[in-house]
């Protein structure tokens, strides 16, 4: 026999052997998961997707929920509010983790989809801050001066008209946003803008550390990102007053928790209908002190104050 | 023969030397333009070499991330990646290879066959974030398989299918059309002449295109975050099957832009250290193909 002729012969073979294999692989999958150490439970999972605010903070819980209770598996993805949310509208994930509040029409096809009315649960709050560099000799600003920095139409955009002068010549104000699909960005357009559309030329960034850390690259720059992601020694996180005139409030957990501070929000995660079961369970254990402690580890606020520090 | 040193065999006029320095420039620029290509990937590999270093273990492999993803290790991401490279292999290459023989054995020039090989030419110019987001549409929607390593995995089959096609063509291409006509000319047919003549000579090239896909189905992003890899998922140290099939897993190439992008505080060393088991990998792999070839090559009969 022609010798390349066996060898394709063995080739063939090995290739069917191999997907033997991996079917084989896949079927006994199910299997292995019930002889885990669960203790004889089934193994659950729990798709969980949404706000890149929150993504670390839901990576978190799924680690220790998982060490609580190892028949559970959390999967925990980002891309921002808008994504889980529409994840959640179409009925293909079980928690959607938001940092706005879900939409009217988001609500109205959710019930159209899936025939489930989404419910809500706060799980914490988030501060937006405001970062500049660290050698911004800035310290506070106000709610108008921000919309007249990052709003259309509005008439600050160099450091000079706040009246400060900035380092390295770096005049111009450099503005670091966020993409347009995370809640971040919706919610400082609809909290610091009035709902007025961001002027153009801004740095739109995909994650709320990328902010932070432009930001500490870059003189002359101010963006806004969550509480959680201050890098001290590298940024600057500024004092804001909800007024001019006003005084200006600096970010941290006592004054969100305080209503203090103006540009706070909540931490939201969705389920359709009322959850049930191992999900209502780990939603309920993100509400004890346990995972409450989760939050405060993670620099946002948790629910109650006086939560026991770790 | 009379042995003339070089330089006397030749009047060497001004006009030869001119040529001559010209020639040695020449090859001097191209040669610094060559050695160019190699300074990058030099660079590359030792910065990221040089900066992973303290991770760089066996412990790193086969640990999970810990304390949010600052510590640990990639061994979720590694195993996902494999399930996914395995998986949508073992999709695309029998499909691939089977349609490659049929376009290249048996097609003839006719308009079906021509709207065929236009199909595979623009699918695979199609962008990956394109492939994505069919994933997302074909196969986590209207098939309902939900955010799934099936998912994802069959959006990266439909990716590699293209490129599998095309160079399995070539490889079957560069079988001499004498080997066929003496095996038809005793009376085989084409399914014959196949099995016994084409595929046995072809191998080699087959293989190889199918493995250079792995590279590529394990570096991609887009495609597979869309449809059915996490951010993080917990998993036991050093499992060997951790993920249903309709579960979602991590990746490395996920892995590796969440944890630089997204995460506070990660141990600097950690992000390199997975860029240099995924380019590990990649190398590895290629390796593997290139042995193979090299091997397959030397017992070819002509």
């Amino acid at each position: 026999m022609h010798p390349s002729l066996a060898l394709s012969r063995s080739f063939f073979a090995a290739v069917i052997v191999a997907s033997g294999a991996l079917a084989f692989l896949a079927g006994c999958k199910p299997k292995s998961g019930d002889t885990s150490a669960s203790g004889g439970k089934s193994r659950t999972t729990i798709q969980n997707k949404g706000s890149d605010t929150m993504v670390n903070v839901a990576q978190v819980w799924a680690e220790d929920y998982k060490k609580l209770h190892p028949h559970v598996d959390v999967e925990v993805s980002g891309g921002g509010s808008g994504v889980g949310l529409a994840a959640l509208t179409k009925g293909t994930i079980d928690l959607a983790n938001a940092s706005r509040d879900m939409k009217a029409e988001e609500k109205a096809l959710a019930k159209k989809n899936t025939g489930k009315e989404p419910k809500e649960f706060v799980v914490g709050f988030d501060a937006l801050a405001v970062y500049v560099h660290k050698d911004n000799p800035i310290t506070e600003i106000n709610h108008a001066q921000l919309t007249d920095i990052f709003a259309e139409g509005g008439k600050i955009t160099k450091w000079s008209e706040l009246g400060v002068k900035v380092p390295a010549a770096h005049d111009l104000i450099i503005r670091v946003s966020r993409q347009s699909s995370s809640g971040t960005y919706e919610f400082f357009r609809e909290h610091v803008l009035s709902k007025k559309d961001f002027k153009l030329g801004s740095r739109d960034m995909n994650g709320s550390k990328e902010v932070v850390e432009l930001v500490a690259t870059t003189s002359g720059a101010i963006g806004y990102s969550g509480l959680g992601y201050n890098e001290p020694g590298k940024v600057k996180m500024l004092k804001v007053s909800p007024k001019a005139g006003e005084p200006a409030i600096a970010p941290s957990v006592a004054t969100t928790l305080s209503k203090q501070y103006p540009i706070a929000r909540p931490l939201l995660i969705y389920t359709l209908g009322e959850p049930t079961g191992e999900l209502k369970n780990y939603i309920d254990w993100i509400l004890t002190d346990a995972g409450q402690k989760v939050v405060e580890k993670s620099g946002y606020v948790p629910l109650r104050a006086g939560t026991p520090k770790p | 023969m009379n042995a003339l040193p070089a330089s006397s065999r030749f009047t060497e006029t001004p006009a030869v030397r001119r040529k001559l320095r010209q020639e040695a420039l020449a090859k001097w620029i191209f040669c610094a333009m060559a050695a160019a290509m190699v300074v990058p990937l030099l660079l590359i590999v030792g910065y990221l070499v040089v900066r992973a270093a303290p991770s760089l273990n066996l412990e790193f492999l086969l640990e999970v991330p810990k304390r949010g993803m600052t510590e640990g290790g990639i061994w979720p991401a590694l195993i996902g990646t494999l399930y996914l490279v395995f998986i949508s292999l073992a999709v695309s290459a029998p499909i691939g290879i089977l349609a490659a023989v049929y376009l290249n054995e048996y097609a003839r020039d006719n308009w079906f066959n021509r709207v065929i090989n236009l199909a595979v030419i623009n699918l695979a110019g199609v962008p990956s974030i394109v492939h994505a987001l069919f994933g997302l549409g074909a196969f986590v929607y209207a098939a309902r398989f939900g955010y799934s390593i099936i998912s994802a995995s069959l959006t990266l089959a439909i990716m590699t299918l293209p490129v599998i096609i095309a160079s399995t063509r070539e490889a079957l291409a560069s079988v001499p059309r004498s080997f066929r006509e003496a095996c038809w000319n005793v009376g085989a047919t084409r399914w014959q002449t196949i099995k016994a003549i084409v595929l046995p000579n072809s191998i080699s090239g087959i293989l190889t295109g199918v493995i250079l896909q792995v590279s590529r189905a394990a570096g991609e992003t887009a495609p597979v975050m869309f449809t059915g890899v996490v951010f993080f998922k917990s998993v036991e140290r050093g499992d060997l099957l951790p993920y249903y099939l309709n579960e979602q897993c991590m990746a490395l190439s996920m892995h590796l832009y969440t944890i630089s992008t997204q995460v506070p505080g990660v141990q600097p060393s950690i992000p390199f250290a997975t860029a240099v088991v995924l380019l590990a990998l990649v190398v590895i792999v290629n390796a593997t193909a290139i042995s193979l070839r090299v091997y397959l090559r030397s017992r070819k009969k002509w």
